[in-house]
């Protein structure tokens, strides 16, 4: 039992490692994701870390649609695995326009592995939850992520930052194409998955309260509960 | 000692990290049904007792918001209660409601129904030995983030609407009948002014009468509740910079944006800023402050509560007074 836990607790601190090097664009973690593919797990953990941190700093949306706290702890983990498929997605693409573009032609789950790094920022999503700084911070973590994916692109295909750029933009924008086309189906099981975790369509904004409440003050709707 | 100090130092952040990370929690789990029906303010039916024991109602209703320093609606700081009596008996026509208090979606004080109340009992006990205990200070950084929520687009709506809630029930409570047109004023002190103005945004339309906000060194934000209001009034003191916070932490409020909320209020007239001279938010000279005596040699509680009751004559809501404040004075009057 304390054997496990000990492992429990070096795999946490790995997580943790990888976290606070990802953050600082630090070339010796890229290097240890890359060499050894037991990191996999490590960064697979950070990516349903990021996803699931991101959206408890952006869970109003569960709280006005009125979550319940079981469905919305499934909710948070269910963001978390598929933000990791996104990013899985997105590191496709990177490997795709990479061959297409750069000389280099690294396996294409050491890209995966690499770019799931991009979620280490996200992490500290929670913090979006703040009033007044919060939309700030959510901006702040989106430039970083997109550092750290530029990062681990320009390290492993050995090149400058245009060229990283070039490869990282044209790979998001792929995402987005398919995403728009052929990913049409991929999106609605997202939703329907959503939905059936949330136990809600997720379609309340808080905006809606101002307007219903302010249209008619003594008569809330099904929707308007609290009194 | 460098690390007792640095250690103290990442405490203190941590410390503030986690209370504004966990202030829109109340709100959205008040409105999730999370924490129950207990709290939320009383169903109307429920209320109907309470209503046939109400006063007779008043010609004018003054409600009153306190500052970040308040614990519950009754227990604010000794000064802020000494003001309230003098304004109570220089309102003549206005019933004064004090008992909403405006740091929580369900109008419950720290001291009452919550996990953390034994730290607020801990703290209030503290403060009543010394209002200047550092301790304290743990109640005003609670509040301020109440208030960044109450100004935050994404939590306003659901903490306004709590809020103004409870405040129908408290102007109920005293006699006021929805409906009737009696006009309501909103007194509020420092972060009460955000809430005033976040709230008017749901009570125009529950209260259906004239609606103002009187902000006492307010702290606000460009708010949605202005276009709720009839005329938002401004009393500040040249010596008070906390009052001047919102206009630089909110975007909307800065001239750069012509179309918010604020610079349209302002356009049309619908803000009022009146000088006090040179009083403070904390400390000697401040608003409630009855032993410093200003440049006209009343003292600074009294150059509050005047420009309060002149508002309030000047509206045509108080019989009598001795001074009228300028409505609208010209925009260089504004505070930097």
């Amino acid at each position: 039992m304390i054997g496990f836990l000990s492992r429990i607790l070096e795999f946490f601190g790995y997580v943790s490692a990888g976290i606070s090097g990802a953050l600082r664009l630090d070339p010796r973690v890229f290097d240890i994701v890359e060499r050894y593919p037991e990191s996999g797990w490590v960064v697979l953990t950070i990516a349903i870390l990021g996803g699931a941190s991101l959206l408890l700093g952006q869970s109003v949306i569960l709280f006005v649609n009125r979550v319940r706290p079981v469905r919305f702890a499934l909710t948070l983990l269910l963001n978390g695995i598929v933000f990791a498929v996104g990013l899985a997605l997105w590191a496709g693409a990177i490997w795709l326009v990479g061959r297409w573009l750069l000389p280099e032609d690294p396996k294409f789950t050491i890209v995966l592995r690499l770019v799931a790094l991009g979620a280490a920022p996200y992490t500290w999503g929670f913090l979006v939850l703040m009033p007044y700084a919060g939309a700030f911070i959510a901006r702040v973590l989106s430039v970083w992520s997109f550092l750290v994916v530029l990062a681990v692109v320009a390290f492993e295909y050995n090149t400058g930052f245009w060229l990283a750029m070039a490869v990282t933009g044209l790979g998001w924008l792929l995402i987005t194409l398919l995403g728009a086309t052929v990913g049409r189906p991929f999106t609605a099981l997202r939703k329907w998955l959503k939905k059936l975790i949330a136990g809600s369509d997720l379609d309340m904004r808080v905006q809606d309260i101002l307007l219903e409440y302010m249209e008619q003050p003594e008569s809330p709707t099904s929707k308007g509960k609290p009194v | 000692m460098i690390n007792i100090i640095s250690l103290m130092f990442t405490g203190i952040i941590v410390l503030v990290i986690i209370t504004a990370v966990s202030a829109p929690f109340e709100s959205l789990g008040w409105w999730a049904g999370w924490y129950g029906e207990k709290e939320a303010p009383p169903e109307e039916e429920e209320n109907a007792a309470q209503q046939a024991a109400a006063p007779a109602p008043a010609e004018h209703y003054l409600l009153y918001l306190s500052g970040i320093g308040a614990i519950t609606d009754e227990s604010i700081p000794e000064e802020e209660i000494r003001w309230l009596d003098a304004l109570n008996q220089r309102t003549p026509g206005a019933l004064l409601v004090t008992n909403v208090f405006p740091y929580s979606v369900t109008n419950v004080g720290l001291t009452a129904q919550r996990a953390t109340a034994w730290l607020w009992r801990r703290l209030e006990k503290r403060r009543l030995k010394n209002p200047m205990a550092v301790g304290a200070l743990l109640i005003n950084l609670r509040n301020v983030f109440q208030v960044a929520v109450s100004a935050d687009q994404r939590y306003g709506p659901i903490f306004n609407l709590g809020v103004a809630k409870a405040t129908v029930q408290a102007l109920k409570a005293r006699g006021y009948v929805v409906g009737s047109g009696a006009p309501v004023t909103i007194l509020g002190w420092s972060g009460g002014g955000q809430i005033a103005l976040g709230s008017a945004t749901f009570l125009k339309s529950m209260l259906k009468c004239p609606l103002r906000i009187i902000s006492l060194g307010g702290v606000m934000a460009n708010d949605p509740g202005l276009g709720s209001i009839e005329h938002l009034y401004h009393l500040y003191g040249d010596k008070d910079p906390i009052q001047a916070v919102g206009a630089k932490m909110y975007p909307g409020r800065w001239k750069l944006f012509p179309q918010s909320d604020w610079n349209r209020a302002l356009e049309e007239g619908k803000i009022t800023f009146k000088l006090l001279g040179p009083l403070t938010h904390n400390g000697k000279g401040n608003y409630f402050d009855w032993e410093t005596i200003g440049p006209d040699g009343n003292s600074c509680a009294d150059i509050a509560l005047n420009a309060v009751t002149d508002v309030l004559a000047n509206a045509g809501l108080l019989a009598a007074s001795p001074q009228a404040i300028e409505p609208n004075q010209p925009a260089d009057s504004q505070p930097a």
